[in-house]
């Protein structure tokens, strides 16, 4: 972890209005500290749409550009077009969305520039529910959620949308698992996403949300950390969709990721084996695509 | 210099010679033709601009809002389902204060699967806070393409230029095309009055709670009502350099008629012929043509049919369950008047049904000879046949 | 045409910031920066500040993290090798995988310092005009010199050898603390301007006329005296610590064939070893157990390892000539109830008593004072701390080292002197009746040790003295990571030579061993509450980190996630 003293902030202003322990504002400080201050945000409907401040504040020492909530990866891409035009090619553009405006609404858009390789870096920042709204079920909640709309026995039976695999099948130049908990990794994925110009980037963030989860707030990062070392959110690298790199993950069992949230709480042990196998197979499939990386990479090495 | 263009071209020239910066777009029948050229002219290097081809309309309006955001001119063309489809990023662009301009291509909206001329979609955007143009032919499309940017710069509003499917779009005619050093004198590279800068960082269009949603929503409407004299200043500037005028209304003897005929787009064309006909057999009939729809010009309404004995508004378009559009909107206009003119409401030619000069002639004979206007709106036009089959 | 202006343009774009939102008001509980007390500190009977010394060391600060070490203790590199350190079995690490490997990382300080030559830091305290007689330059006397010179008081030192150390020089073998290592940390506690005579004998003469000469004087004799064995034939049994004493000034010989050595301490073990090295072939003969055995394990194991025969449940009866050597009875024994002190007593089993030749029987059961005033008497006047006696009145006299240390080791002597430089120098400057005050309020957490640093109000003062537990460490930062060992010499080798058995960590493996600790209550600027504060409330400053309560929301990140218990919430008052 960095040693180097810091009397700032960063690029952001204090008094945002994000409920404590709000995993969103740490994924937005990490995420700054490696883009700088040469930044554009564009940030469709979402929790940090309105924590960034409400009219006249904002939060950020970089623009935003707040956008409906269907279209943030367009809306980047347009304004790369507007700055490309006018010879700004320095400026990074990032699209900063929320599970909603990625895996659903969003995610025909997204679709869209990643199809076209627009030069963004787009960011879903996953706190798996509608929490702005108050805590309605997306496509992003995992199996077991209770939410809003999802709730008592009614509890989400369907498993969480692999977003990643699927901007893998766009093949994007770039695509990473990161986690607010593992600051360096966090902040190497934004640095290598902000220098890979020229092409999309993706970067999924594991950015939890006490208030909607049924955790204590000074645990924001420990639930964060858990989830990457029951290796349900594990930190992997995606290059060209193709070449895959695990960063992190690990063996403790998902039990102690659930159980400890309020939204798993009623979980009885049978559905923690079910939850531990997907989690187990999800694992398997990566670590197959690293191995075959590597060999694909050794033969074309020798060749 | 003069060139034969079909409509479509006509708008894509214009935005290629405003020098627009970043065009998006997603094809529909009959707005296609538009974003092929400017595509085309990207590709060719004949246009130094970024074309975003998008998987939406609601994309493309998307592209433009975040391109127009940096200060740069940007272009987009839809039609019927499309600008529909748009419907919420209309009111965000219009609110962004975005000087966007867009080509609109009137079409129906389905279902049926209908991709006629019909004002249906452009009329259901009327309160998305879009200045409105309405041309009559491929040359005023041009003209009010030009004019559009020049407007939506001065007033920090979008602005659609809207043309007919087909009879506008896909007809070829005789266009003047201005050479590109007199359309730079008209029309100056942007001068934005906000943009997003890293060098002064500002959040663009956050949260606006009550205590200031009103105001803003004011501020909008000032725009609004600066935008006719704006519209007409930008107009005089055109005139001076190309020779042309490109009023928001357009009245052709309508001081001494008996009945003036209110008509937008290209039923204009055949109305003048119309009224032509008319005149030479002795009738006192006046032609209105209006072009600016939003904001609506009552004041000019005012002045122009004010006097008039009867008014007949022929609309190409419909609200349901009360009629023609401009016929209502002008209605409301005149009943500030002590005295008003009876206001003849007609449909006709809806999804893309030939309106001929006979229909014209029609409405003319029938405003004349009723006693009164109906209550509702008359269909002109309706196959007995098809009603009669619809009864049984 | 109509003219027109433009109007304003009213819309949604920022002309302000967030700051003006001063979401502190939200918080019900409030971070707070408390330094704590780690467990090895409160157990290090020389009070160093542990934590602080890995703080440092893993980050390569070695001189600070030397200076650390002998702000608390001036023997660092004597200690590194001698010290049965507490601190490793007090050390959190230990729930985890295994402690920390303090001692031998205090060698590799001490070591490095030495090899550096680096000065004891004097703190320039002001000159008090006082001046104190030491009697003995034993650990307790040298470090009470050390303090009391660092707080501005002459020092004399009065040492009846030839050389001064005490059991450092004289009971431990060179196999186990080189005596160049024991000069070097001497010379340097003498460069901090203290006097030392050797040769001069303290006897009650010297009290009366030093009585004249001196504000107070300091006793540190130490245990002089063999413990006897009172069995018949006693006199036929070797002193065990004389035989130590005379090996280190010269002696290279001794008995051949097996030697009985009687004891289960550590003088035992030295001696045997010691004996081993000269070409005997000791065996250790221990009336108890042998997991009642005093002597630390790695020694007894190391002697073992080296060829020492270790025979136990055997008590010693009588002693007798016999050709050659001694005949020693020896009666078998077996374990019965604890005793008052807690100790499985031996009691004799029931079988007849053995008889054995040996070339010669040493004892190596400890000693005792060697006068009776060695030690304070039971006056009212006398104010009894946890590592020393001070005799209060016109002529103060502080006892210092064995006699009233609770345990017996190098360790504890440093705290008794320094307890009693810190006792004197409050008694000179504030008088009789703030000495047991000051002396409780520089305490390493719960105590018993004191600390110069909390003394001088410096950084430590400002830790709670609550120690930090192990569940309040924040494992998620601290994977098993195995405990680096020092490596030994081949026991085959070792037992042929008074070389050093063990050698000192390698520099990366010291390092990597000091970055295994938790450092407990001890800031080491990890950065987490800043780098995780959701609301960026946390600055990194000169000295150390700040809160900026006007926006932090209370929620408590920080603390959770400060791996090592600096952080703690506090309720705010309503």
């Amino acid at each position: 972890m960095s040693q180097a003293l810091n009397t700032d902030r960063g690029l952001t202003y204090p008094g945002n209005v994000g409920c404590p322990g709000c995993g969103a504002n740490i994924a937005v400080n990490h995420a700054l500290r490696a883009l700088g201050e040469k930044t554009i945000l564009v940030i469709p409907a979402c929790c940090y749409a309105i924590v960034s401040g409400p009219y006249p504040q904002t939060a950020l020492k970089v623009p935003i550009l707040h956008s409906a909530f269907a279209c943030s990866a367009v809306t980047a891409s347009g304004v790369r077009a507007g700055l490309d035009m006018q010879g700004d090619t320095e400026t990074t553009v990032v699209a900063w969305a929320g599970d909603g405006g990625t895996f659903d609404i969003g995610l025909q858009s997204l679709s869209g520039a990643a199809e076209r390789g627009d030069d963004i870096i787009f960011v879903c920042y996953d706190n798996e529910a509608y929490m702005n709204t108050g805590v309605q079920r997306s496509s992003s909640t995992p199996y077991g959620s209770r939410t809003t709309t999802t709730p008592g026995q009614g509890w989400k039976k369907t498993r969480k949308k692999n977003i990643m695999e699927i901007m893998a099948a766009h093949r994007v130049a770039y695509a990473a698992t990161a986690n607010i908990a593992y600051p360096d990794d966090f902040m190497r994925k934004f640095a290598r996403a902000r220098e890979a110009r020229g092409a999309t980037r993706f970067i999924h963030v594991f950015a939890s949300c006490p208030t909607g989860w049924g955790v204590a707030s000074g645990h924001a990062i420990k639930i964060a950390r858990l989830a990457t070392r029951t290796s349900v959110f594990p930190l992997y690298e995606i290059e060209n969709g193709t070449d895959y790199t695990l960063n992190a993950g690990g063996d403790l069992p998902v039990g102690d990721y659930l159980t400890v949230q309020g939204r798993f709480k009623h979980l009885a042990p049978e559905d923690l084996a079910l939850v531990q196998a997907e989690v187990d197979r999800d694992m398997a499939l990566i670590q197959e695509k690293v191995a075959a990386t590597q060999v694909r990479r050794a033969f074309f090495k020798s060749a | 210099m003069r060139q034969v263009l079909e409509g479509s071209h006509a708008i894509s020239e214009a935005a290629r010679l405003a020098r627009v910066q970043v065009v998006s777009g997603y094809p529909i029948t009959p707005q296609t033709h538009i974003i092929e050229a400017l595509s085309q002219h990207c590709a060719d290097g004949t246009l130094a601009a970024r074309f975003i081809p998008v998987e939406s309309e609601h994309s493309a309006m998307s592209a433009v809002i975040g391109a127009a955001a940096t200060g740069v001119r940007a272009f987009t063309a839809t039609s019927s389902h499309g600008l529909a489809l748009m419907h919420e990023m209309l009111h965000w662009a219009a609110a962004a204060r975005l000087p966007i301009v867009m080509g609109e291509v009137n079409r129906a909206l389905g279902p049926g699967w209908n991709i006629w001329m019909d004002q249906s979609d452009s009329l259901a955007q009327r309160d998305t806070g879009w200045i409105q143009l309405y041309c009559e032919d491929a040359q005023d499309a041009l003209d009010t393409t030009l004019i559009g940017f020049r407007l939506a710069e001065a007033v920090n509003l979008p602005v659609m230029v809207i043309i007919d499917a087909f009879y506008i779009s896909h007809t070829y005619e005789p266009v003047d095309v201005p050479e590109q050093a007199a359309v730079d004198r008209f029309l100056p590279p942007p001068n934005p009055r906000f943009r997003l800068d890293p060098a002064d960082p500002k959040s663009l269009y956050p949260m606006v709670g009550p205590p200031a949603f009103m105001e803003m929503r004011r501020s909008l409407q000032d725009a609004m009502e600066v935008a006719e004299a704006a519209l007409a200043q930008a107009a005089a500037a055109f005139k001076t350099e190309f020779g042309r005028s490109c009023p928001p209304i357009e009245a052709d003897g309508c001081e001494d008629a008996e009945i003036v005929l209110v008509t937008t787009g290209s039923i204009t064309s055949t109305a003048r012929l119309v009224v032509e006909d008319l005149r030479a057999r002795g009738e006192r009939v006046g032609l209105c043509k209006l072009k600016l729809f939003r904001p609506f010009p009552a004041e000019g309404i005012r002045r122009v049919l004010g006097r008039a004995p009867r008014v007949a508004v022929i609309d190409r378009n419909v609200s349901f369950g009360v009629g023609g559009i401009f016929a209502q909107e002008i209605r409301s206009a005149l009943c500030s008047l002590e005295r008003r003119p009876p206001v003849f409401s007609y449909i006709v030619g809806l999804g893309g049904r030939d309106v001929p000069p006979e229909t014209i002639a029609e409405i003319y004979r029938s405003t004349r000879e009723a006693a009164a206007p109906d209550p509702e709106s008359r269909w002109v036009g309706l196959n007995p046949e098809l009603m009669g089959a619809a009864a049984r | 045409m109509s003219a027109w202006s433009r109007p304003p343009l009213l819309f949604p774009v920022s002309h302000t910031t967030t700051e003006a939102n001063r979401t502190g008001a939200w918080r019900f509980a409030r971070p707070v920066f408390r330094p704590k007390t780690a467990p090895c500190a409160a157990a290090c009977p020389a009070g160093i500040d542990i934590a602080r010394v890995e703080m440092f060391a893993a980050r390569g600060r070695l001189h600070e993290a030397w200076q650390t070490i002998a702000r608390e203790n001036p023997l660092p590199a004597v200690c590194g090798r001698v010290c049965f350190h507490p601190c490793e079995a007090a050390c959190n690490r230990a729930q985890l995988d295994a402690p920390i490997a303090i001692n031998a990382l205090e060698r590799y300080l001490g070591d490095a310092a030495l090899a550096a030559g680096t000065p004891l830091a004097s703190f320039d305290a002001p000159d008090l005009g006082r001046k104190v007689a030491i009697a003995g330059a034993g650990p307790a006397g040298l470090a009470a010199a050390c303090f009391l010179a660092r707080l501005g008081v002459s020092v004399e030192i009065f040492e009846a050898a030839a050389e001064p150390g005490g059991v450092l020089r004289w009971g431990i073998p060179a196999y186990r603390l080189p005596k160049a290592v024991l000069a070097r940390e001497i010379e340097r506690i003498l460069a901090l301007g203290v006097g030392l005579h050797c040769n001069r004998a303290v006897d009650q003469a010297f009290l009366a006329e030093a009585a004249g000469r001196f504000d107070a004087v300091i006793i540190g004799v130490g245990f002089s005296a063999p413990v006897r064995l009172h069995i018949p034939g006693e006199d036929r049994v070797a002193d065990g610590l004389d035989f130590l004493r005379r090996v280190q000034t010269g002696q290279t010989e001794a008995p051949r064939g097996e030697v009985a050595v009687i004891g289960g301490g550590n003088t035992a073990i030295d001696v045997a070893r010691t004996l081993l090295r000269l070409g005997a072939r000791p065996v250790i003969v221990y009336r108890r157990r042998r997991r009642d055995m005093p002597a630390f394990i790695h020694e007894i194991a190391a002697a073992e390892a080296e060829g020492v025969r270790i025979e136990t449940l055997l008590a010693p009866v009588g002693v007798a000539a016999d050709a050659g050597g001694v005949r020693l009875t020896l009666q078998p024994m077996r374990p019965d109830q604890p005793g008052g002190d807690g100790r499985v007593r031996a009691v004799p089993a029931g079988q007849a008593p053995t008889v054995r030749h040996f070339a010669a029987v040493f004892s190596g059961i400890g000693a005792e004072v060697g006068a009776f005033w060695h030690r304070p008497a039971d006056e009212a006047e006398t104010l009894r701390l946890s590592h020393c006696a001070l005799r209060l009145g016109q002529h103060p006299i502080a006892y210092v080292g064995d006699p009233v240390t609770p345990a017996n080791s190098v360790a504890d002597a440093i705290g008794s002197g320094k307890q009693a430089a810190l006792a004197l120098h409050t008694l000179f400057t504030e008088g009789p009746r703030a000495v047991a005050r000051a002396l409780q309020d520089c305490r390493v957490g719960p105590g018993p040790a004191v600390s110069l640093e909390i003394y001088q109000g410096a950084e430590r003062a400002g830790r709670a003295s609550r120690t930090v537990a192990f569940a309040d460490i924040n494992t998620d930062y601290f994977p098993v990571a195995a405990r680096r060992h020092p490596s030994a010499l081949p026991p085959g080798r070792a037992a042929a030579t008074f070389d050093e058995t063990l050698e000192a960590l390698a520099p990366g493996e010291a390092l990597a061993e000091a970055g295994r600790c938790f450092n407990c209550g001890v800031c080491n600027d990890c950065d987490n509450c800043r780098i995780f504060c959701p609301d960026q409330t946390v600055q990194a400053v000169r000295d150390g980190r700040r809160i900026d309560l006007d926006y932090c929301k209370g929620c408590g990140v920080c603390t959770v996630e400060c791996p090592r218990a600096v952080l703690e919430m506090e309720e705010e008052s309503a």
